[in-house]
């Protein structure tokens, strides 16, 4: 008897170590064989609080804030970073242009993907916020159907990274990471690059009955700066726009003089 | 702490800069001139996330050069009065234009005139309406 309430404990402990084990698997990226998608009818089904807002729409950076991400005052560079920023000041005094990436076709990233000037719609549903940049359609999808972001040792990285979401009163709260840390700028303009350690958390409300987004944002990159970097941005809804396919391709840009111009220093 | 005061100034300078619904920078263009020149139309590519246009222009010399005008997408442009076929290749215009800093031919487009006699420019980014001139960043 006792040999027996023995295995049937052990068995117990088995049981409660594979669901852990499972459930640290529900990573976003590598989901277990059999688990519901974002889109899977019967995840959006299931029971949830209702969101305090819906951000579906069509939004566009407000033209009154610069669509920069900039440093705070008195902000410190590690000396990786501080490299880039160097050669881009001494690019700019010749007026010329730092590594000019994004207008060589490479993707905004977060967080300038949210600001490029270009509109951005989203799309939010129960498990789930898309959100698609009309500058080369870059896709950024938020989950919030409870999954744990990637393991760090598995996730694939990515420009607009992996971004979890949850609801924090009437604030949408969004976590960002997993980012590429090659051809990925924190300010392009200036020279700062983004590393695969940065960590970016939105805290997004919804403004002006429905009408405005404001997001601040806290940027955090200790390969590349000291400190957590605050900014807090706004977009405009706007009902009368939609987006196109927008796609930046090499042989349209042979066409373009500022791209090819020598003022535009690549990378060596 | 010399250099990130420098930095600072720079990224102050660059705040200042007036934003353009473009993917890239217009570092090697001259902000401060504007050309005036007429030309044959030698290709028109009505594009996202640029349109751009291709005008043979004699120069002083006599000899044959390619303008290449970088242009703003169609969603601006279309507001402006553009359609994909309002000029073909071969149509005799004048153009407007901020020229390149190395004297390359040419730069960002500023307006065309056609042969019936109207003038196109292209509208400026953000909220629609028609602009005097467009105005594109510095940096």
């Amino acid at each position: 008897m006792t040999k027996l309430r023995m295995g049937r404990v052990g068995m117990a402990v088995l049981v409660a170590l594979n669901v852990i084990i499972a459930a640290s698997d529900l990573s976003a990226q590598f989901q277990p064989p059999g688990t519901l998608g974002v889109l899977a009818p019967a995840n959006i089904a299931k029971p949830r609080p209702k969101a305090p807002f819906d951000i579906t729409g069509t939004w566009l950076h407000i033209g009154g804030e610069s669509e920069r991400f900039d440093p705070p005052a008195g902000f410190k560079l590690t000396p990786a970073a501080q490299k880039h920023f160097d050669a881009s000041a001494a690019a700019v005094k010749e007026g010329k242009l730092y590594r000019n990436d994004i207008g060589l076709c490479w993707p905004a990233g977060m967080p300038i993907m949210m600001t490029r000037v270009w509109p951005i719609q989203m799309i939010q549903l129960p498990t789930s916020i898309f959100m698609i940049s009309e500058l080369m359609n870059s896709l950024r999808i938020v989950y919030m159907d409870g999954r744990q972001h990637t393991d760090p040792d598995i996730v694939v990285p990515s420009f607009n990274g992996e971004s979890i979401g949850h609801w924090e009163g009437d604030t949408l709260v969004i976590d960002t990471t997993g980012f590429r840390d090659d051809h990925h700028w924190i300010q392009d303009r200036a020279g700062i690059p983004a590393s695969d350690a940065l960590h970016i958390v939105e805290r997004i409300k919804m403004q002006n009955q429905g009408k405005r987004l404001e997001i601040e944002f806290t940027l955090t990159d200790a390969k590349s700066w000291e400190g957590d970097w605050k900014l807090t941005k706004h977009w405009d809804r706007v009902d009368d726009r939609d987006i196109a396919e927008v796609e930046c391709l090499p042989e349209l840009n042979e066409h373009m003089p500022t791209v090819h111009s020598p003022d535009n220093i690549r990378e060596n | 702490m010399k250099i990130l005061r420098l930095g600072g100034s720079v990224v102050i300078a660059l705040c200042l800069v007036t934003s353009v619904y473009a993917h890239h920078s217009a570092a090697g263009v001259d902000q401060s001139k504007t050309v005036s020149l007429e030309g044959v139309v030698k290709e028109f590519k009505w594009a996202n996330p640029h349109s751009y246009l291709e005008i043979e222009v004699m120069n002083s010399k006599g000899v044959a050069e390619i303008w290449n005008l970088e242009m703003m997408p169609p969603t601006y442009l279309v507001r402006a009065g553009w359609k994909s076929n309002t000029v073909k290749v071969g149509d005799k215009v004048k153009f407007s234009a901020r020229p390149m800093k190395n004297g390359d031919p040419g730069g960002l487009f500023v307006s065309i005139t056609l042969a019936d006699g109207r003038t196109l420019g292209q509208t400026a980014p953000r909220g629609g309406g028609a602009a005097p001139a467009p105005v594109y960043p510095q940096q």
